[in-house]
């Protein structure tokens, strides 16, 4: 995503002077993306098969009639449904502009208010999961990266099949592990802090699995470098020069990556939302789409996007804290 | 399963036209006197308190539609005109009784006086009158399609001559009118929220019942609060006067292992549609109860407009492919009965019971039936050809809330049997939005739809079998099955209100549907509901399925 804003990550901030020019080409960058993602949105909304309007009384009423020409008018017009798709979208680039995301078809509520209620738990869940991810991914890549011991053989084949496992099966496991059989921790998770735990694990696992085999990799490389050795002369123990010397360049690789995954714990969420009935975007994607709400659906992917765009800008931001390198002139 | 014993049943009896009134005011005034009596009044006071957590299915878009699970809390929070006992009888609930004309086109009910909405509004016949101005309206904020579709050709007028007196004109008559007027979706909502606007009215809605809507936590939950000043209680309830809990917490736990995890880890008090496998744990562990919906069961309808379901033949040799029975039983473990005859649920009191084993399972019937009607090639793998043309059987179904996962297993088994007999049974699942939307219903989109229609009773006929008229489709009749003297018999019944003539109208009309295999049923709709065997008194309401707390009580 970072590459598509402002080209490879690497060559960010060689200069302090060109700071504002920079800033100003990731903001039409930032721009350009969210326009692309409601056009795209919106596109694949209104060319559907099927009526709308005829779809919005069916889903009010829960049946398949088909209503009258009379009705569908009616309806149409409220909505401007009858106006060229062109003029459709101008409207609703406008609104856009305007921060006005429409009126959810089933709520009759401002598609706005709905979102930003729904905001926070998908934050906090998917940011966890982000930390979790990396703890996991850390405690198990530092003592076992560079040796070729069958421990860690077996924890490297770990980080690859939880790389591959879907959220939805790990959760379901954890679920009847942890909350149905050894009673641990709550089936629903509700809003509350240990209600989190497993939604979260349930995304950061294979998540930690990407991390953990991207950051071992690097940090294979590392440990051959002189200052590694360097180190070692200096007598410092294996664990402080992995943890000390060789880890702050191992995770560049990952914080890059950090920035996708939040795009990832996205959609993963909307999957862990519905299995462990935790409020959030995801959950209401879920039911927003099979309702065709327009509106709203396309007003959570645009969120999203926003979102998304915004970590990226953050992860970028984080670049020059961990490497100082990237910071000098 | 439908083990409900109503308190009210054996003092009310068997009611005819007559005697409505008479038992009515007689209820109100039992249901008064017992509510002033000591003993009793202690034993209420130990039922009294706790909140039911409540883990339901799905979550509606909008707490006042006419989608059925907007339905279940609309049951908790409004009350209706009248209520309908499961064997089919019409009891008072908010009007304490009515008088229909000799010519069963007028109806004046008498409204139970001192009623209020949970926001102070007078309940009498004015604000009724307000609320079916609104279902009847045509715009398209007002309206409940789902109402109109069954009384909107029927009422003439609707007016309030005094207070408490509400006055209902017919232009013809329609036997099932009360019936219908007992379902959800004509719950009487108070006329000040309703000038609130649709916002309002999706997240707040306002009636008078048992439980009122505090608060709906979008995602999670919607948290009902006691009504302290309920007195409308149908004649059905078990009690009469407020909620014995002071709340419900309705959670929405669509994951199946989640839900049942959490009745079974103590995190809910009660949960909806218990996992078919779960099904043999639950009964053992919890108070189970069930309830058979009405109307249409999940039936398959097979196009009769174009080949190769235009010959009945073909028809009947499709109903026979299958051991349906048997695969209903072995995709829901046991936990749902099957429905032979699909033109009525088998717990509709009109249902025709004998028309249940009429195609049962015979491959060489149905291979005869092919040969006569001309599929006799056969392609190297085994369907059936005629003039060089595949017997394909496209059948499509919406998944999701339309059809379950052990529902689309039924269908698998359908197909595997139907290819022993050369049928090539193409299973398409369509998105429910699509569905809604109109996809894959055109005529020549499908052979075989499976679909349900909730309902109460054999009203569901008019709504299924309606030939198109004036250009105007009948969607619903997706067998597209319209034989005139079927279409006279539904009409005919449902102005008739002689039990004695009424009923073999409706079961000439059956046997017209099964007889020439319009419909090959299948399984009928169900709602369960497992609850803590502390949680006493939950029952399922008729006409369709709604659960009822508003008697729960736990035990002390």
């Amino acid at each position: 995503m970072s590459e598509i804003i402002d080209g490879r990550p690497a060559s960010i901030g060689s200069a302090w002077r060109s700071n504002l020019g920079r800033m100003v080409r990731r903001l039409f960058g930032a721009i350009a993306v969210f326009w692309a993602v409601a056009s795209f949105t919106f596109c694949i909304q209104a060319l559907l098969p099927g009526d709308r309007a005829e779809l919005m009384l069916n889903v009010a009423a829960g049946t398949f009639t088909q209503p009258t020409a009379a009705e569908l008018a009616k309806v149409n017009a409220k909505y401007g449904f009858d106006a060229p798709v062109a003029v459709q979208y101008l409207r609703y680039l406008a609104g856009l502009a305007r921060g006005d995301l429409g009126e959810s078809y089933q709520a009759h509520r401002p598609v706005l208010s709905i979102i930003i209620e729904q905001v926070p738990p998908t934050i906090e869940l998917t940011l966890s999961a982000l930390a979790l991810a990396w703890i996991i991914a850390i405690l198990l890549t530092v003592p076992t990266a560079g040796r070729s011991g069958p421990f860690s053989r077996a924890v490297a084949s770990f980080q690859v099949a939880a790389a591959v496992s879907p959220p939805y099966w790990i959760g379901t496991i954890l679920l009847v592990v942890f909350a149905l059989k050894l009673r641990w921790l709550p089936v629903e998770s509700g809003t509350g802090p240990i209600g989190l735990v497993l939604p979260a694990l349930a995304l950061a696992i294979p998540l930690s699995g990407f991390i953990g085999q991207i950051i071992r990799e690097e940090f294979s490389r590392v440990l051959d470098q002189p200052f590694v050795t360097s180190a070692r002369m200096r007598g410092m123990s294996d664990l402080g020069v992995r943890l000390f010397h060789v880890l702050r360049h191992a995770v560049l690789p990952g914080v890059t990556l950090s920035g996708w995954a939040l795009g990832a714990l996205f959609s993963g969420a909307a999957v862990i939302e519905t299995v462990f009935a935790r409020p959030g975007l995801g959950g209401l994607l879920v039911t927003a789409t099979s309702a065709r709400d327009v509106p709203l659906v396309t007003g959570i992917i645009v969120a999203s996007a926003g979102m998304y765009i915004i970590a990226n800008q953050l992860v970028d931001l984080a670049y020059p804290i961990i490497d100082p390198r990237l910071k000098a002139t | 399963m439908k083990s409900f014993v109503y308190v009210s049943e054996s003092s009310i009896g068997v009611w005819t036209r007559r005697m409505r009134v008479a038992a009515g005011l007689g209820m109100a005034v039992a249901a008064g006197l017992c509510g002033t009596i000591a003993p009793a009044q202690a034993a209420e006071d130990d039922k009294r308190g706790g909140i039911i957590r409540y883990g339901h299915y799905q979550e509606p878009g909008c707490l006042y539609a006419g989608w059925v699970q907007a339905g279940y809390i609309q049951r908790q929070y409004a009350d209706n005109l009248v209520a309908r006992t499961h064997d089919g009888r019409i009891v008072p609930w908010l009007a304490t009784d009515w008088t229909i004309s000799e010519d069963n086109l007028t109806y004046v009910f008498k409204i139970k006086p001192g009623v209020t909405f949970h926001d102070g509004t007078v309940l009498d016949a004015k604000a009724i009158v307000t609320n079916f101005d609104r279902w009847l309206s045509n715009d398209p904020d007002k309206v409940n399609r789902n109402g109109k579709l069954y009384v909107g050709e029927y009422i003439r007028s609707v007016s309030a001559p005094e207070p408490l007196t509400l006055k209902i004109e017919l232009s013809r008559p329609y036997q099932p009118f009360l019936t219908v007027l007992s379902t959800y979706f004509f719950g009487i909502l108070s006329p000040t929220a309703l000038e609130l606007g649709p916002q309002a009215l999706c997240e707040k809605p306002v009636g008078s019942g048992p439980f009122y809507v505090e608060a709906w936590n979008r995602g999670q939950n919607v948290i009902l609060k006691r009504n302290p000043n309920y007195n409308s209680a149908p004649a059905t309830a078990k009690h009469q006067g407020p909620a014995y809990v002071d709340g419900i917490v309705w959670k929405f736990l669509k994951d199946n292992t989640v839900r049942y995890g959490s009745l079974a880890n103590g995190e809910s008090d009660a949960i909806y549609d218990v996992p078919a496998v779960d099904w043999a744990e639950a009964q053992k562990r919890f108070t189970l109860i069930q309830d058979i919906t009405g109307g249409t069961p999940t039936r398959l309808q097979l196009n009769t407009a174009r080949p190769p379901f235009d010959d009945v033949r073909v028809r009947r040799a499709f109903a026979e492919v299958s051991e349906r029975g048997k695969a209903v039983d072995v995709a829901f473990h046991g936990s749902i009965p099957f429905n032979g005859n699909g033109a009525l649920s088998i717990s509709t009191p009109e249902h025709l019971k004998e028309l249940a084993n009429s195609y049962p399972y015979d491959p060489d019937a149905a291979n005869r039936l092919l040969d006569e009607a001309g599929w006799t090639e056969r392609t190297r793998d085994g369907i059936r050809t005629k003039n060089g043309k595949r017997l394909t059987v496209r059948l499509l179904y919406a998944g999701g809330s339309l059809i379950s996962n052990d529902g689309i297993v039924v269908l698998q088994i359908l197909q595997d049997q139907a290819r022993a007999v050369g049928f090539d049974v193409v299973l398409k699942p369509i998105p429910q939005a699509d569905w809604f939307a109109g996809k894959g219903r055109g005529i020549d989109d499908y052979e075989a739809q499976p679909a349900y229609w909730v309902a109460s009773s054999a009203e569901i006929l008019k709504i299924s079998w309606r030939p198109d008229q004036d250009g105007v489709i009948n969607a619903n009749n997706a067998s597209r099955f319209q034989p005139p003297e079927l279409w006279k018999l539904v009409e005919q019944a449902d102005r008739t209100f002689d039990d004695k003539v009424r009923l073999p109208l409706y079961e000439a009309a059956q046997r017209i549907i099964v007889d020439n295999a319009a419909v090959v049923g299948l399984f009928p709709l169900t709602v369960s509901i497992a609850s803590q065997p502390k949680l006493k008194d939950v029952w399922i309401s008729s006409p369709v399925s709604e659960p009822v707390f508003h008697d729960a009580y736990f035990e002390k």
